[in-house]
């Protein structure tokens, strides 16, 4: 069934082992640049983007799936709230630790 | 300290047993995330915003210097290099792998500890003034009751699924510094007209969207009834505790809606049942355990020690250290010496390995290789002769833990906040770092006197803003972090819930606000007067006419 959304939205999730917070892409991957993200601009196209998601949770990629308001700015997408923003970024302290380093830290 | 005998040895390591098993099923895809998670969080790991985050307890807030040296190495093998200290006297780690957890708990159980129940509706880490066995003001060291609870409490079938989680508190001394009003049971060491030790007893305090101040339940109950006594009021609390409704579920909305007088009432009538099967440990096992906790060996030195006053007199920072981070301990010529986490700009009650690895050797050198967590997140050496505070001092300032701030401005308690944490609203840390960078200046905080600000992230409250002189709630305001200053909080024996001031402000604004409270205390204390006692006698009116200025 469709899911009701007013404007665009991404999905979210932790990968199982280590919990870091990763993007499901166009391709069913999941990054974690959050600029690689898919966008679902409708709700048919949030219901096919859910459906590969927890089929990733099933086959216990990733955790905690869950779909979150986007803007999308030009070509820039990023999570609306502050919230789901922090997820996307690290922690704003201890920027010699974490992945508020480098967005590629493992 | 408490060592573990073959039994507690025995549980702990089953436990991690059956946890590595657990994972194991876990990664492979035996159990679900929904079958697994109630399983973690029974080993203290939640799933945070970035990564796991593991809470460890640290019972009563005691470590020996090897306890802490095994934190700092798994801080440095599974985490990424720290460690965070809670205002429960507990650790939290950030960053550790799932498939890792088992390994670290067994590092854990290896020096006994442990994580469990540090999470979930069961009776958590009992906490307790960080100065115990080691201040002058104490009329029985509460740790041997702590460590009696922790043994009735760990496992407890009855309790395992209560309501909500339950958190109690004991202090043995006047003053009082673990928050015990603010705790679902608080106990008071205290000692009858015949001379017997006992405890009072109150219930329903708690913190989260609603704060309410606990109430006194029996004035003096005997050391011999601890336990029964404590299994009759969870009883009742258990049988009658609101499931329904998670914001309704803790014990204070019980006492609050039953009113404290039948909520007694009841605990009596449950305790008469219940009070003559063996609940109670006989009077060997409570001598037995106490033994664990004699004072250390300790020679009576001079309390006139020339070197320190010398010091003090040529040095502000060494004389701000000595009168703010150092405390009358119950032996002449020892002080118990708080090392402030809370270095100016720095991040509230984290700690590197390499910081924990020294004061694990500055314990074994200088304090009878013993430490203290306390809730407001500091670590404690409790016992250093007063000849070695000059030499202590130095060592600590040289590896950035010497700021002399305890009890002052800077010395915030601040939770983990959106940094970290999947529940929060707003972030908490940095507020704490703009607060403490503004008023980096010893002279000023000196002159400003004791003064205690705490920042929570959300309602929940894990940075207890409703205790603080200054309190802080970060709120979700459409989606922008939002901040709310409240004043005149106590955590301490004339506990207060603080009041909100008026609307919030933003990240700059929320440090202004504080500013502008502080100039107003300022310029309107009276003779000695700290910030406290000058806000209740002055009332809120005067600061929010200089934070929003006049209506």
């Amino acid at each position: 069934m469709a899911k009701k959304i007013t404007g665009p939205q991404l999905i979210l999730a932790n990968r199982l082992d280590d919990g870091r917070a990763v993007f499901l892409t166009a391709a069913g991957e999941w990054s974690k640049q959050v600029a690689e993200a898919a966008v679902a601009n409708n709700e048919e196209e949030l219901t096919g983007l859910l459906s590969v998601a927890q089929a990733a949770e099933v086959s216990n990629h990733v955790v905690s799936v869950t779909p979150v308001a986007a803007d999308v700015d030009g070509g820039a997408v990023a999570p609306a709230h502050i919230k789901f923003a922090m997820q996307s970024k690290g922690p704003s302290v201890r920027s010699d630790l974490g992945y508020q380093v480098s967005p590629n830290w493992e | 300290m408490y060592a573990y005998d073959t039994f507690d040895h025995a549980m702990v390591n089953a436990r991690v047993a059956e946890f590595r098993d657990q994972v194991e099923r876990r990664m492979n895809g035996e159990l679900t995330e929904e079958e697994f998670r109630p399983l973690r969080l029974m080993n203290g790991l939640y799933l945070q915003l970035h990564a796991y985050m593991l809470r460890v307890a640290i019972p009563y807030g005691t470590l020996s210097a090897d306890q802490m040296r095994k934190l700092a190495h798994i801080a440095r093998k599974y985490d990424k290099g720290y460690g965070h200290f809670t205002t429960r006297q507990n650790i939290q780690y950030n960053w550790p792998k799932l498939s890792e957890t088992p390994d670290i708990l067994q590092e854990l159980a290896d020096v006994e500890m442990h994580a469990v129940q540090t999470s979930g509706n069961c009776i958590r880490n009992v906490t307790t003034d960080q100065f115990a066995g080691a201040t002058a003001d104490e009329v029985a060291d509460p740790r041997p009751y702590a460590e009696l609870i922790r043994q009735w409490s760990s496992f407890h079938p009855e309790f395992s699924f209560l309501p909500r989680k339950f958190k109690i508190a004991i202090t043995g001394a006047k003053e009082d510094r673990a928050a015990i009003k603010w705790h679902d049971i608080g106990l008071v060491v205290k000692e009858n007209n015949e001379g017997e030790i006992g405890f009072e007893v109150l219930a329903g305090g708690g913190m989260g969207r609603t704060p309410v101040i606990a109430k006194t339940v029996r004035d003096f109950l005997p050391v011999q009834d601890l336990l029964s006594y404590l299994e009759a009021m969870l009883r009742v609390y258990n049988e009658q505790g609101r499931r329904d409704n998670k914001y309704k579920a803790r014990i204070k909305i019980l006492v609050e809606a039953m009113g404290v007088e039948e909520y007694t009432r009841q605990v009596e009538a449950e305790w008469e049942k219940i009070r003559h099967i063996p609940i109670d440990v006989p009077e060997e096992e409570i001598a037995r355990i106490k033994a664990f906790f004699a004072p250390p060996p300790l020679a009576v030195l001079s309390n006139d020690v020339p070197s320190v006053d010398e010091l003090a007199s040529k040095n502000f920072i060494f004389k701000s250290w000595l009168a703010n981070n150092t405390g009358a301990h119950k032996v002449p010529g020892y002080s118990n010496v708080t090392i402030s986490l809370k270095p100016h700009g720095g991040i509230p009650g984290d700690a590197s390995d390499e910081q924990m690895d020294l004061v694990a050797d500055l314990a074994d050198h200088y304090s009878q290789s013993e430490i203290r967590v306390s809730h407001e997140q500091n670590l404690i050496l409790p016992h250093v002769a007063k000849k070695d505070l000059p030499e202590l001092w130095q060592k600590l300032d040289e590896a950035g833990l010497g700021t002399p701030n305890a009890g002052l401005l800077t010395d915030i308690i601040a939770c983990p906040g959106l940094d970290y944490c999947s529940l929060a609203n707003t972030r908490s840390i940095p507020i704490a770092q703009m607060i403490t960078e503004r008023f980096d200046d010893m002279k000023r905080l000196m002159d400003i006197g004791p003064l205690k600000i705490k920042i929570s992230g959300c309602i929940n409250s894990c940075g207890h803003h409703h205790a603080g002189h200054i309190g802080i709630l970060g709120v979700d305001r459409r989606g922008a972090e939002n901040y709310q200053i409240l004043l005149g909080g106590s955590g301490a024996e004339d506990a207060s819930k603080a009041a909100i001031l008026g609307p919030g402000f933003d990240e700059n604004g929320i440090v202004d606000a504080v500013e502008k409270v502080v100039a107003v205390y300022l310029g309107e204390r009276e003779e000695g007067e700290e910030f406290l006692a000058a806000y209740r006698r002055l009332g809120p009116d005067t600061f929010k006419e200089a934070v929003y200025g006049a209506h």
